[in-house]
């Protein structure tokens, strides 16, 4: 198991890192238009009109970009959990931790995927 | 005559051959203002117990041999000085390193991963002395000339939390000098390397804590060179997956 973490680690790295381009920037920009903006009338809501929405989400980019959206902070926090286990005295239990978190992600990734593809 | 700080070393002590664990043992310290902590543990063992072993040289902040924890710190002591520390000073061995003796620790391990990551320029064919230098720009200077400053004091080592963890991790000092030669417009080893990073001593262990970057005395910042090397090492392999030959000529 741990030869093939150390084999899979540049691809979760680089998932995590995206994770985290996408966590700490757009998902900070989402919430601060749809939690805050527009409760707070400061957004006009007519951009989150179900039609408009749903037309957007649907295409092509849309889709993608949904389904990065989804997927890639489940990575980011996968593996930020797993070093919190490591630098917490867990490297002996990282063949069981890491798996699991990844599996988490891996299957959050296939779910969000099947999501998008059915909208 | 300036006034005397008079300060409580309390410092560890340990011999192999004769105690079963560390111990401590106090020392009270009559401190010139301008001393450094190395200058106290110089006076404790000349006038006070010849038998205290620490390591020591340019007392300059060159060598980077004096490294130790000062009140849990990694410190090179030739360059903390005693007036900036409280009444009680505790001076243990650097952490995550094997003690020889008292505050001297064990460096070949530390050594090897220097090695391992091929510290020297590697051409694919070496340029005859008959064609002149190989010149650099200031900007190809820029590049590695920072993350050649390391003196190898091993503080970044004793700060880190992935060391204490996973002892085979490479560790900041060994990345940086190993990417202070990838970036290195001379050189032409960078793929070489990035295997040795993807490899057992993984630079994707590092989880970023920057207390190497944070303890470093010559600002070396080898949180960047760790991080840059991480992403050098996922374009190499990236390009390994997708390019012909991968991606190497």
């Amino acid at each position: 198991m741990k030869h093939l973490l150390l084999k899979i680690e540049p691809l979760i790295w680089l998932l995590f890192g995206q994770g985290i381009l996408l966590g700490t920037i757009l998902l900070t920009g989402w919430i601060l238009v749809v939690n805050l903006g527009v409760p707070l009338g400061l957004i006009s809501d007519d951009g989150l009109a179900f039609q408009r929405a749903h037309e957007l989400g649907s295409s092509l980019v849309g889709r993608l970009v949904l389904a990065a959206l989804c997927a890639l902070p489940l990575w980011k926090g996968a593996h930020h959990m797993r070093h919190v286990s490591i630098d917490s005295g867990g490297a002996g239990r990282d063949a069981v931790v890491a798996p699991l978190l990844y599996g988490v992600a891996a299957l959050g990734s296939l779910l969000a995927i099947a999501a998008v593809i059915r909208l | 005559m300036a006034e005397t700080l008079v300060k409580k070393f309390v410092v560890t002590r340990f011999d192999p051959d004769k105690d079963e664990a560390p111990r401590t043992e106090s020392y009270e310290v009559p401190c010139h203002p301008d001393w450094k902590v190395l200058d106290a543990l110089n006076h404790i063992k000349d006038e006070i117990d010849g038998s205290l072993a620490h390591r020591w040289s340019c007392r300059m902040s060159v060598c980077g041999s004096c490294g130790m924890n000062v009140n849990g710190q990694p410190t090179l002591t030739c360059k903390k000085a005693v007036s900036d520390l409280p009444d009680t000073v505790e001076v243990t061995p650097l952490a995550n390193f094997p003690v020889v003796r008292d505050l001297v620790v064990e460096l070949d391990g530390f050594m090897e991963k220097l090695k391992s990551v091929k510290p020297w320029i590697i051409r694919a064919k070496e340029k005859a002395v008959e064609e002149g230098p190989m010149r650099q720009s200031q900007a190809e200077l820029e590049e590695f000339k920072q993350f050649s400053m390391c003196i190898n004091c091993m503080l970044c080592y004793a700060a880190c939390p992935v060391v204490a963890n996973e002892p085979e991790f490479l560790g900041p000092a060994a990345i940086a000098l190993g990417h202070r030669y990838s970036v290195d417009s001379r050189d032409e080893g960078a793929a070489e390397r990035n295997e040795i990073f993807r490899g057992e001593g993984t630079v994707f262990a590092c989880s970023y804590a920057n207390e190497c970057s944070e303890v470093c005395p010559k600002h070396v910042d080898p949180a960047a060179a760790v991080n840059q090397a991480k992403f050098n090492a996922v374009i190499d392999w990236a390009a390994g997956l997708v390019l012909p030959r991968g991606g190497k000529e």
